[in-house]
């Protein structure tokens, strides 16, 4: 990659945005506004002020056990591993807990989807989804999943005979019902959404996924190594 | 009326609006030395403090979900976060309605520079034949200019604005002043082998964009993050490129947060001056000047015409002949995705680029529409390559993958080989699509407001399937597989909803007849010489040619054409 970058002049971070900061100067003219540079900072400090002490955050709308639950509901959607850390680590349980506490519907969804995950396990086990073992959990979720997948079989059903102008006259009954599980499988594709969300919005999974780009170079050009992969892997190779 | 303030003071011209058109009128106009009053009806911008380019999106709490996670229920910024808009379908305080079995969306950015400060940047010349709609297949109008009156002025507005292209001499397509373009991308090499296969051009993209220092303009930076707006004025804006530097002039003043409410003329029909809401107090005023341009967009530029009426106007300023409002056109969209093995496993590389695809497939038919069965043609705009993450990423792959290390994987594998086409096709103009003023709303400001009517015809749905097959054909060429739509999705997503693709065009438009148009070929209105419509309303079709670029050059044309009439006294 290094070699394939010669001749492309990376800007730092810093340095960067003092090069935008006077690019925009030259090039803007505010009628009577005086430019207000420092703004060109436009980070909310706010978060990374609490982000900068993670294990001391304090949730905002989750009690603790709630915010420990989504923790570990996290970490089972996306697991650490040898590239990267955890979406618990990524901070979603954090992200979610504020999103939840800025809005009503949101926080239905959470605390109402937690508490019946815990009264479905506890059913079974006798435990709490958090204090559940992990083979207990992962059969929960799996359970959610197979709901999942039968709830989009019968969705399917539903748009290929009800909404489509051919099938009009078509007269069959669906073969799917639908499953015991279907609020905690809405419950936990809500849960993974903004797990994913979290995760891949976070520094940890943006490197975990490798993207180079948001960066500002003088010259672009894509390397002949990418470039030798894609048609040696297609069918116009050779 | 006791509100109402009336400004002794004599404006030459008054602009209404300040996107592509009003941004050309203010710096043609003011670099001839014409005092230019540009009413917008949002606020001022500031670049430097109001766009989002290069931040990460953990720079922020919400992560671009907004507060509450606003972006999960459906009321996000279009378009996201981070990006420039401000706007969108709707707004508060300024309904629109729709009248019943129809559907569409009007899309406004209430802000200095319009839609130009996210729009997509693709700048396309019309064809010669264009032009000639009706001549070639007996549907619609002709313009009443050619594609040489036009094309010096297509010139200037590339010259200025500075636009990315390689003369490629393909007559749909036809070539511009250009900046040299940037290479193709992994996923694009690919894609243009099995276009070429396919006997479909596949060319380097036309972007109004920089890749060498213009007019103090620094060059293209390659963060691909256009749409959040661009600090360094490296893509064309209006407010960065036309309208802050015109200020330097000392001829433009700026009135911002006013509301364009009606054109006012005299017994004799003579526009006399501007009446505009201030939204800052709520208060009307009225400006008396020379000259008027319309600049609002098609549809804002509609209502404020048919909102003027007058003993003499009765159906609107300039609309004796009825046509303000009628041939109201978008553009046809349809996108199709494919997932392309070839990608899996490649090196990872900055695939940002210069803000959009940097190859694109211009019409290759137009000799063949008779075996087609449509009329008309469409261009092929590409997706893919590795974008920066954000809300909603993922959500596909999350519902494939399920949880766990096999959806942690998939994702890292999945991420950069999916690819994805949309079309951009022409409409024909119809009797069922058009707008009107809703007889019994108002906006908050008093104004009647809008009532949209509007129907794809079978061209439109035979193009938008035309369109899917095609880029199918690709997608299988290259070895990949469509990520597709189910029959029934086809009949309900198989071609955008009128509005969305944000091309409406054609409501007050150009003609040689009075009888049968609102304005001339230089966009002075038949009926009122010192009133010029510059937005897409003038446009007689709507060619599978992104309006901006034409917005510019038709501007240029009526404002030297305007600035020509001034010195000789005629307006």
């Amino acid at each position: 990659m290094s070699n394939r970058r010669k001749g492309i002049i990376q800007i730092g971070e810093v340095s960067r945005r003092d090069a935008l900061k006077s690019i925009a100067a030259s090039v803007t003219l505010l009628s009577g506004a005086q430019m207000q540079l420092e703004a060109a900072q436009h980070v909310h400090a706010r978060v990374k002020e609490e982000k900068s002490q993670v294990g001391t955050y304090k949730p905002k709308l989750f009690t603790n056990h709630e915010f420990q639950t989504m923790g570990r509901l996290a970490e089972l959607i996306i697991p650490a591993d040898n590239v990267s850390g955890s979406a618990r680590d990524a901070g979603a349980p954090e992200f979610i807990d504020l999103l939840c506490s800025q809005n009503q519907d949101l926080a239905v969804i959470f605390t109402g989807g937690i508490s019946w995950l815990d009264n479905e396990i506890q059913h079974r086990h006798a435990a709490t989804f958090v204090d559940a073992a992990e083979d207990l959990q992962k059969a929960m979720l799996d359970r959610l999943l197979a709901a999942e997948n039968t709830e989009k079989a019968r969705t399917a059903q539903g748009l290929s005979f009800e909404s489509s102008q051919h099938y009009k006259d078509f007269s069959g009954y669906g073969v799917y019902t639908p499953s015991d599980l279907g609020p905690g499988a809405k419950f936990f594709n809500w849960a993974r959404k903004l797990t994913v969300d979290a995760f891949y919005t976070s520094e940890i999974g943006i490197k975990d996924i490798d993207f180079q780009g948001n960066t500002s170079i003088s010259q672009y050009e894509v390397p002949e190594k990418v470039i030798d992969y894609a048609l040696q892997h297609s069918p116009f190779k050779g | 009326m006791s509100q109402i303030k009336r400004t002794p003071e004599e404006h030459e011209v008054v602009v209404i609006g300040s996107g592509a058109g009003g941004g050309t009128a203010a710096h043609v106009l003011t670099s001839k030395g014409i005092r230019v009053t540009l009413l917008e009806a949002g606020p001022m911008i500031d670049p430097v403090k109001d766009f989002k380019e290069h931040m990460w999106p953990y720079e922020v709490d919400h992560r671009g979900a907004e507060e509450g996670g606003a972006a999960y229920f459906g009321k996000g910024k279009p378009f996201g976060y981070f990006t420039t808009t401000s706007g969108g379908w709707q707004l508060d305080g300024e309904p629109y309605t729709v009248g019943e079995g129809s559907e569409f969306l009007w899309f406004r950015s209430r802000v200095i520079g319009g839609r130009t400060n996210h729009y997509g940047r693709m700048s396309f010349r019309f064809s010669d034949y264009d032009f000639k709609p009706y001549d070639r297949d007996g549907l619609g109008t002709n313009w009443p200019i050619s594609y040489e009156d036009l094309a010096p002025y297509y010139d200037k507005a590339e010259e200025f604005i500075g636009v990315t292209g390689s003369k490629e001499g393909i007559r749909s397509a036809p070539d511009g002043i250009f900046h040299q373009p940037p290479p193709p991308k992994a996923h694009e090499i690919l894609i243009k082998k099995a276009s070429e296969k396919l006997r479909i051009p596949c060319i380097p993209n036309r972007r109004a964009v920089i890749t060498r220092e213009l007019n103090g303009r620094p060059p293209c930076h390659y963060c691909g993050q256009c749409g959040r707006g661009c600090v360094s004025a490296s893509n064309y804006s209006s407010s960065q490129v036309q309208i802050f530097p015109a200020l330097k002039t000392g001829k433009l003043k700026i009135i911002d947060m006013a509301m364009a409410r009606e054109i006012l003329t005299d017994d004799s029909g003579k526009v006399i001056g501007v009446s505009y809401i201030d939204k800052k107090t709520r208060l009307e005023h009225r400006l008396n000047c020379r000259i008027v341009v319309l600049a609002a967009s098609a549809c804002e530029s509609a209502r404020i015409l048919l909102n003027s009426k007058s003993k003499h106007f009765p159906s609107g300023v300039a609309n004796s002949s009825g046509v303000v409002g009628r041939f109201l056109m978008d553009t046809v969209g349809f996108g199709l995705s494919g997932y392309v093995p070839a990608l899996e496993g490649l090196p990872h590389y900055n695939s940002d680029g210069y803000g959009g695809s940097h190859l694109y497939m211009p019409w290759w038919e137009w000799e063949n529409h008779g075996k087609l069965g449509f009329p008309r043609g469409y261009h092929i705009e590409i997706g893919g390559g590795y974008g920066l993450p954000g809300i909603g990423s993922f959500h596909r792959e999350a519902t494939v993958y399920g949880y766990g290390q096999k959806l942690k994987s998939g994702i890292r594998k999945d991420y950069g080989t999916e690819i994805g086409f949309a079309g951009r096709g022409e409409m024909i103009p119809n009797e069922h699509s058009y707008c009107e003023v809703d007889p019994t709303v108002v906006d908050r400001w008093g104004i009647p407001v809008l009532r949209f009517h509007f129907k794809w015809s079978d061209y439109e749905w035979k193009q938008a399937r035309h369109m899917e097959r095609t880029f199918a054909q690709i997608i299988e060429t290259m070895g990949g597989k469509v990520v597709g739509l189910s029959a029934a999705e086809r009949e309900r997503d198989g071609i955008s909803i009128p509005g969305t693709i944000i091309h409406e065009v054609g409501t007050v438009r150009m003609g040689s007849s009075p009888k049968a148009s609102a304005v001339n070929g230089f966009c002075q209105a038949h009926e009122a010489k010192n009133l010029f419509v510059c937005d897409g309303g003038t446009f007689v079709s709507n060619p599978d040619k992104n309006p901006t670029l034409t917005i510019n050059a038709l501007t240029w044309r009526a404002s030297d054409f305007l600035a020509e009439e001034m010195r000789k006294g005629n307006v």
